[in-house]
């Protein structure tokens, strides 16, 4: 084990493939010498630079991550890192439309194993806060990833790596450098598509990811002193939904708050609720509750991004609600 | 640059091809988007590729593109109508997407531009992995006014990356002049990336086969990306049944005179390549061959609901 944050043990991940299989390569903006924003690619460049397979691109997200979508069905497996999620709107159409596409209308003959690494997230950074991820929920044949910690961002990133799928990789500025934990060295999976219980609970499920997994978890220390016991599913993947867990939690508690940090319109939030209502409503006690931004943009100023953002409390009053009908 | 005679016959029976296909899937297919007097640029284009190489066609020519890689023309054919022999079972059109089995890069989305991109990421995993495989983005003057284009040309050129970026200028996108909405000339772009860029006379199947020739051997020498421009003419509306063509009647007429498989027909009878007779076996083989493919095809059958396949979407 060793003690590393969300960046280190992301960037140990793809260290570790790299050694592995000489056909991962990364590529992005600014991440050769420079490290890569926030250090997302720190050390890299030192060990495989040389290599040729840490590539600097030119301000072009479309160029390079269609760039990425060509080397992919090549038989590279390429890593590009995006820098923000904010430029998804700039590549959605080589990443999502076609790279999403190419396997099922090739009738299995095209395979895309490309991962998009992608920063954003309200946090201590004040810019590039958007979360877009619900965008792609809607796009056929890309997987979604949203790790919370960081062996799940480790173990995560290594199974993104390996997948034959479009994978968006995204990176929470809020849990970037926000403290070490304890991460297996070396070799570590976890299977895309797989939720995790962070915390067991009988009496209201909290479903969230990333950064809302972490204030579920602060929700369930509030609520465990009224005598509420929460139990928190961490997604960790948002394409494919892990639906048996979900449903599985909320056939013992029969209590949902979904906790997303995307606009509650349209958003993946709406999915597991539509989920629940769909093939779990016999388990239903309680109405469920959506805990999401209000349908606005990222705001700027903290005291309204902090109005923005469900926080813990905000997230426990929910529960709270739903665990009282 | 000397092409053997054998190569030339080679030329002038896949621009046959692309006629002979353009005439028999405009019985069935009012929407097909054809190549009438666009031959010459077409098959320079993807003519002569090694295994290993990758094309990224134009869609105007992208079923010219995957035959020439070596898939079947029936199955491309039976693509157009969806049927279940075709390379995807009926999941996609074949006009615009070939099977990536064959080195072929389709137009997923139906939007222009970023297949450019996906071509020059093909020539980046050739350069990664040492090798002296090509990649071939061909487009439309249309798609010229694309970023992606843009992107891709800069992206290629920066890096050194073997790729043949080839313009096949019809001098209209759908019924915007390129005159009137390209500014400058495609080729002179070439010049800000630092790598060759020429303008060719798109109806001269000879010189538009020595540029690509000599486009590619210098990418396999990993000398670097060479745009192309072949100059050419759409003689005939966007798509099949499209009533109507704003372009003046003369123009058409001057360049339907140029037909480019006439050109080269007069040409290699003149320069004793071949005489009429051996022509006209070609023409005739290859209409038998096209006219057989289009029956096959036509009488194959529809996909069943198994094809839908919602579990497959995932690799």
């Amino acid at each position: 084990m060793a003690r590393q944050t969300f960046q280190e043990a992301t960037v140990a991940a793809i260290a570790h493939e790299m050694r592995r299989d000489r056909n991962v390569f990364i590529m992005g903006e600014d991440i050769g010498a420079f490290g890569g924003p926030l250090h997302s690619c720190k050390g890299l460049w030192d060990e495989f630079g040389a290599q040729g397979r840490v590539i600097d691109t030119p301000i072009s997200e479309g160029g390079f991550v269609g760039a990425g979508v060509g080397a992919a069905l090549a038989g590279k497996r390429p890593i590009v890192d995006l820098m923000f999620l904010e430029f998804m709107g700039l590549v959605i159409h080589q990443f999502g439309l076609d790279g999403g596409a190419m396997h099922y209308y090739s009738d299995g003959k095209a395979k895309v194993p490309l991962v998009v690494r992608a920063k954003y997230g309200v946090g201590p950074f004040h810019g590039h806060a958007y979360d877009f991820h619900s965008w792609l929920l809607n796009v056929p044949g890309v997987k979604v990833v949203a790790p919370a910690t960081p062996s799940d961002a480790k173990g995560l990133m290594a199974a993104s790596i390996r997948d034959d799928n479009p994978v968006l990789f995204m990176e929470h500025m809020g849990l970037y450098h926000a403290g070490r934990e304890e991460v297996p060295e070396g070799e570590y999976v976890i299977p895309l598509g797989k939720a995790d219980v962070k915390r067991r609970g009988r009496d209201v499920t909290i479903v969230a990811s990333a950064l809302m997994t972490k204030r579920a978890l602060a929700a369930a220390d509030i609520l465990a002193q009224d005598g509420i016991e929460a139990e928190v599913v961490d997604l960790r993947t948002l394409a494919p939904l892990d639906e048996e867990t979900v449903l599985e939690s909320v056939a013992r508690t029969g209590r949902l708050v979904v906790a997303c940090e995307a606009v509650k319109s349209g958003g993946s939030a709406s999915e597991v609720a539509a989920l629940v209502v769909e093939k779990g409503f016999a388990h239903l006690k309680a109405p469920i509750a959506r805990v999401a931004p209000p349908n606005v943009p990222v705001p700027f100023h903290r005291e309204l991004e902090k109005l923005y953002l469900p926080d813990a409390g905000r997230i426990a009053e929910a529960a709270r609600a739903a665990a009282a009908a | 640059m000397t092409q053997s005679n054998e190569t030339l016959l080679d030329l002038y029976r896949l621009m046959v091809v692309t006629r002979e296909v353009d005439l028999a899937v405009s019985e069935i297919d009012g929407h097909w988007h054809g190549c009438d007097g666009e031959e010459a640029v077409v098959a320079a284009a993807y003519m002569g590729l090694r295994d290993g190489d990758t094309v990224a066609p134009h869609y105007r020519g992208s079923l010219v593109a995957a035959y020439a890689r070596g898939a079947d023309l029936a199955r491309l054919f039976a693509g157009i109508m969806g049927k279940a022999t075709s390379y995807n079972r009926g999941r996609y059109r074949s006009d615009i997407c070939g099977p990536p089995e064959f080195g072929v890069i389709g137009l997923y989305s139906g939007a222009l531009g970023p297949p450019l991109s996906y071509a020059t990421g093909a020539a980046l995993a050739a350069k990664l992995d040492g090798t002296d495989a090509v990649a071939m983005a061909v487009f439309g003057d249309g798609s010229s006014s694309r970023g992606d284009c843009h992107e891709a040309m800069n992206f290629a050129a920066s890096l050194k990356l073997p790729v043949v970026f080839l313009c096949q200028n019809n001098q209209v996108a759908i019924s915007t002049p390129s005159r009137d909405r390209v500014a400058g000339t495609v080729a002179d772009r070439a010049l800000g990336y630092g790598m060759p860029g020429v303008q060719v006379d798109g109806n001269d199947a000879v010189a538009m086969v020595d540029a690509v020739a000599e486009a590619r051997a210098r990418a396999r020498r990993g000398e670097g990306p060479s745009l192309i421009e072949g100059l050419t003419y759409r003689a005939r509306g966007h798509f099949v049944s499209d009533a109507a063509d704003p372009r003046p009647r003369d123009e058409v007429e001057a360049w339907r005179a140029r037909n480019p498989i006439r050109l080269f027909r007069d040409r290699l009878a003149g320069d004793g390549v071949a005489d009429t007779a051996h022509l006209d076996a070609i023409d005739a083989e290859v209409r038998d061959q096209v006219a057989a493919a289009m029956a096959q095809a036509q009488t194959d059958p529809e996909p069943g609901a198994d094809v839908l396949g919602a579990d497959d979407v995932y690799a």
